[in-house]
């Protein structure tokens, strides 16, 4: 271990020798508080496998300097306003700073005083993060929208490509819209994504095999709306949702997405059957999710009896719309006989808190289970008191994890496939664009300061118009390109059908 | 020195220019740039270049910025077009007297960009003033080039053509495989070369919509026309409005001509595209203080049609008013990276840590009183902003401000709402005890007030006298047109010079109310 560190060292210096590093200043006149940076990496834990943390540094300074301080060496960067980290170095820094911490020192130029702030530390989990994230790509529209894209981002380095672009199809008279990738034990040989409008349908890879399904039948309600891969067999429960949208007039959430119908369903993909789970009358089902070992499935559902026969759905939906919360409930599936059992509520939110829950995601280890919960509704990443709560699945014990929230919207939790880390979307820069955050979630149980993903331009965010939907971990790059997909996409859809249950 | 007849046609083309570009179009030049964006940095050049013709765009949007002060665009669009003669006339070695062929392109250019009309608001073309003057001088230098190097191959034209092919296919076919969605070009240029695209009032509203914008209310007011030969759009009808809302002249409406018309344009594909809610709703939202459907808008357009600096500007305004500070600074830090809108944006900026500035601020001054008292509620102007701005204010039945209680008066009789106004006139009458009531009121209230439509009789209510005296004759005349049995139209025209500023003619005689 010595003798790596001494090489590491040793390699690092030859690097700096051959960079070019701004001086530290000697005579800085102290601060007593941290300094304001942008992406906020102070005191966060993070991967040790993560590309460079650069950071903008938002102090009213002409010049900054940061000094990285770990085991075995520092290097300092600075270039105008921004500290842009070599990614070399940064790899050997992790490496020598992997299950410790390195130090940051900020040093700000105004006028021509230097100002030193008082440090601040990011410590090197020993645990890697998956390589790979993937994401929609939107701006925070009502009803438009025209160019989207699913992207996938190599989270060791900043390379980020398109895995489908809705362009590649579209004309100006067929827009398409994209959503719900999903993926199977976070491997991409099994994974989907709903395309909708112009040459609508879902495209299914299995086993790296492309297919476009049409999973709308006379008996159910939808095509499949939110999607969950069962973890062994080949299979995926997906919602279906009757959705409208209305905004508000002056509330600063601006927009309710609501669903006047939803129910679930099963889709089995050998057989191309859809079959019901559950359609109970006045119970809106949502979000499937299931338990890693593929025994129980969990969804949300909210109790919701239409009163109003003279007028629309809809229109009622609108009107009672903070009556609308969802409970978190659970199902047994025998994966054998693929048949549910034992449905129970395993989380009441509507009734004793006042509160709705949406987005459950259980972690690899099957101990815990992340949701976002809000006052009321269904699309929390329109609702500003939207936080993430976490429920140990032996105790049932629910907790919010502070470490991750904000007093903004948090929504869309999901884990790593090794149950360490944790990413949600959040619009806590500005309430309206969502971005990535990573949060490390210890083997005591407890999450850590959230951190936006990085980004090689650290002001990239701000300047960025698009928000960041449904992130998901991979622990691949999706095969397939954007052209298959696109000569796919333009192909009829094969039907579904459907299954008595 | 010889008279060169090149200079001449040069020149001649210059003058037209300079006269057709900055001098009688520097309104439509200026909405062009206000239609477009350019922000400096890495983000937003990644986000243009990654389209098809990303870095023509990139480069294009870069310049058309430049209309903010339509000389100084008009000015580098037409050296370009010089360069283009000049480039015309020595690949083709033109002789001197038929030097004016080689100004065939740059006159198409010229035409082209005056001919998108209400077409600025739908193409999703950034930076479209330059684009095809940039095509167009790419395939002349392209075209140019091959010939200087082929000039001493003695071999057919047909060669010569498949030489200046390849090298174009073979980028093509590379950008294919690069970049997948090249071939789906999604650059969305105006349809049609010689259909109308514009009409009589599309200026009039271009210079309605930047006197608007910059609380000029009385320049507003001085677009709309003075008689009624050309009757205004729907859209000039919302903008003189508002303006008289401003200037605490709502009452007028009436008397300043409010029988608006759709725009009239031969190009079928765009007469059914055109809406206020493209043209002009996110400032029309804004001015009515109805801050996040004029954000919602502005956002819409701009996924819809491309980013502008207009709809940044008015996202960032609601965000200030619904103090989201935060979002605020987002978009003006984006328009401090802009060259022309960097004051505006500096300037703004201020409001957010000085509330007093803000408050003294033109825009809360006139905007802040439109604010109402209301409870938040769910709702959906499904693409008609003018619509919903009459069915929300006419059912508005709380008025917090001497403005608002204009405004629901006022919008409750533009929408001919028999029923709410006469609600509104008598919570008037409860609320203005000793005051006279404005003669428009008063009008509405004698014509609806002892009908089934009023909820509330009126009968006994004392008008004015010169109010009862004129709605008797108006009676009066009505009743003997009807007698000749002439035709509405006809009645119309006949009795408009007398009673064409009444609300009595407007409901009677304005039946061609069509929301667009």
């Amino acid at each position: 271990m010595k003798m790596k560190i001494f090489f590491s060292s040793i390699i690092l210096v030859a690097i700096m020798a051959a960079c070019t590093h701004p001086a530290v200043p000697e005579d800085a006149k102290k601060e007593s508080r941290l300094p304001h940076i942008y992406p906020d990496y102070t005191e966060v834990t993070i991967p040790c496998n993560i590309c460079p943390l650069n950071f903008a540094v938002r102090e009213n300074a002409s010049e900054v300097v940061a000094r990285f301080t770990f085991p075995g060496g520092e290097i300092a960067y600075g270039k105008g306003q921004n500290v842009l980290i070599d990614e070399e170095e940064w790899k050997l820094m992790l490496k020598a700073a992997k299950g410790k911490s390195m130090q940051v020192e900020v040093f700000t130029k105004e006028g021509e005083r230097w100002k030193a702030y008082k440090p601040f530390n990011i410590y090197v989990a020993k645990d890697s993060i998956d390589s790979y994230i993937s994401y929609r790509v939107i701006q925070p529209s009502y009803v438009a929208y025209e160019k989207l894209s699913i992207n996938q981002r190599n989270l060791t380095n900043f390379d980020e490509k398109e895995i489908y672009n809705n362009m590649s199809v579209s004309t100006e008279k067929t827009g398409q819209c994209i959503n719900c990738h999903s993926y199977q034990n976070f491997k991409t040989d099994n994974m989907l994504f709903h395309m909708r409008q112009g040459y609508g349908g879902t495209m299914l890879v299995v086993n790296g095999e492309l297919h476009k399904i049409d999973l709308k039948t006379e008996q159910t309600l939808s095509a499949g709306v939110y999607p969950a891969w069962h973890p062994t067999k080949r299979l995926i429960a997906f919602s279906t949702n009757s959705t409208g949208q209305s905004f508000h007039t002056k509330d600063l959430n601006k927009i309710e997405v609501q669903d006047t119908e939803s129910d679930l369903i099963l889709y089995d993909i050998d057989k191309n059957e859809v079959s019901i789970i559950s359609e109970l009358e006045d119970e809106l089902e949502v979000f499937p999710t299931w338990s890693p070992d593929g025994k129980k499935l969990y969804f949300c559902s909210a109790h919701f009896e239409y009163k109003n026969d003279s007028i629309a759905h809809e229109t009622e939906m609108i009107q009672r719309y903070k009556e609308v919360k969802y409970d978190l409930y659970c199902a047994d599936f025998n994966p054998d006989t693929k048949e549910f059992s034992n449905v129970e509520m395993i989380y009441n939110a509507a009734d004793s808190l006042g509160q709705s829950v949406t987005l459950p995601r259980i972690s690899p280890d099957g101990k815990y289970l992340l949701f976002a919960q809000a006052e009321y509704g269904c699309f929390h990443v329109w609702h500003a008191d939207a936080d993430i709560y976490m429920m140990d699945l032996k105790t049932r014990e629910v907790q919010r994890l502070d470490a991750v929230n904000s007093p903004r919207s948090e929504s869309y939790p999901t884990w790593s496939s090794n149950g360490r880390w944790i990413m949600v979307d959040s619009r806590r820069d500005d309430g309206n664009y969502t971005r990535p955050l990573l949060a490390y979630f210890d083997r005591q149980g407890k999450a850590h300061k959230a951190f936006a993903v990085p980004q090689k331009d650290p002001n990239f965010y701000t300047f960025f118009l698009r928000s960041y939907n449904r992130p998901e971990f991979m622990v691949e790059p999706v095969g397939i390109t954007p052209q298959e997909f696109a000569k796919k996409a333009k192909e009829e859809a094969v039907k579904a059908k459907y299954a008595q249950r | 020195m010889r008279f060169s007849l090149k200079y001449a046609y040069l020149s001649a083309f210059i003058v037209l220019a300079y006269l057709l570009l900055p001098t009688m179009n520097a309104d439509y030049l200026y909405t062009i740039q206000d239609n477009d964006v350019f922000i400096s940095g890495h983000t937003f050049m990644m986000d243009t270049v990654q389209n098809e013709g990303g870095w023509l765009a990139w480069i294009a949007r870069f310049l058309t910025q430049f209309f903010y002060h339509p000389w100084l665009g008009s000015t580098i669009l037409i050296l370009f077009w010089v360069a283009i003669y000049w480039i015309t006339i020595r690949m083709f070695s033109i002789k001197d007297k038929w030097c004016f062929v080689a100004l065939a392109i740059p006159v198409f250019l010229l035409y082209d960009l005056l001919s998108y009309g209400y077409w600025i608001y739908y193409a999703q073309a950034p930076g479209f003033p330059f684009v095809p003057t940039f095509l167009a001088l790419f395939a002349l230098l392209y075209t140019w080039g091959i010939i200087y190097l082929t000039r001493n191959l003695h071999i057919s034209w047909t060669l010569k053509g498949l030489i200046a092919i390849t090298p174009l296919a073979i980028i093509l076919y590379i950008s294919h495989l690069l970049w997948p969605t090249s071939w789906n070009l999604n650059y969305h240029s105006k349809n049609g070369i010689l259909t109308t695209l514009t009409d009589k009032n599309f200026r009039h509203e271009l210079r309605m919509y930047r006197a608007l914008d910059e609380f000029r209310y009385d320049d507003v007011l001085k677009e709309m026309p003075a008689n009624n030969e050309t009757p205004p759009t729907n859209l000039m009808v919302l903008y003189k409005n508002i303006a008289l809302l401003h200037t605490g002249r709502l009452t007028d409406l009436f008397k300043t001509n409010n029988c608006g018309i759709n725009p009239f344009v031969t190009d079928s594909t765009l007469s059914s595209r055109i809406r206020i809610t493209q043209l002009g709703a996110p400032l029309i939202y804004y001015q009515f203080g109805q801050f996040n459907f004029a954000y919602r808008r502005a956002m819409e357009n701009s996924v819809t049609y491309g980013q502008s600096f207009r709809n940044l500007k008015i996202m960032a305004l609601c965000s200030v008013f619904n103090q989201e500070f935060d979002l605020a600074a987002k978009y003006l830090q984006m328009l401090k990276t802009s060259l022309f809108h960097r004051d505006w944006a500096i300037e703004h900026e201020r409001w957010m840590y000085n509330s007093t500035l803000f408050m003294q601020s033109r825009d809360f001054q006139a905007i802040a009183p439109m604010i109402d008292d209301d409870a938040n509620t769910l709702d959906n102007d499904e693409g008609r902003c003018e619509q919903y701005l009459l069915d929300h204010y006419s059912a508005l039945r709380h008025a917090s401000s001497p403005q608002l209680e204009e405004t629901i008066m006022c919008l409750s009789l533009w929408r001919k709402d028999a029923f709410a106004f006469c609600i509104h006139f008598y919570d008037y009458v409860q609320h203005h005890p000793q005051e006279s009531i404005p003669p428009l009121y008063q009008e509405g209230a004698i014509l609806h007030g002892n009908t089934d439509l009023s909820p509330i009789d009126f009968s006994r209510f004392k008008f004015d006298t010169f109010v009862a005296d004129r709605y008797n004759r108006f009676v009066q005349d009505y009743n003997q047109l009807t007698q000749q049995g002439l035709s509405n139209e006809e009645m119309g025209r006949r009795l408009q010079p007398t009673y064409g500023d009444t609300y009595w003619w407007y409901y009677y005689f304005y039946t061609d109310f069509i929301i667009y």
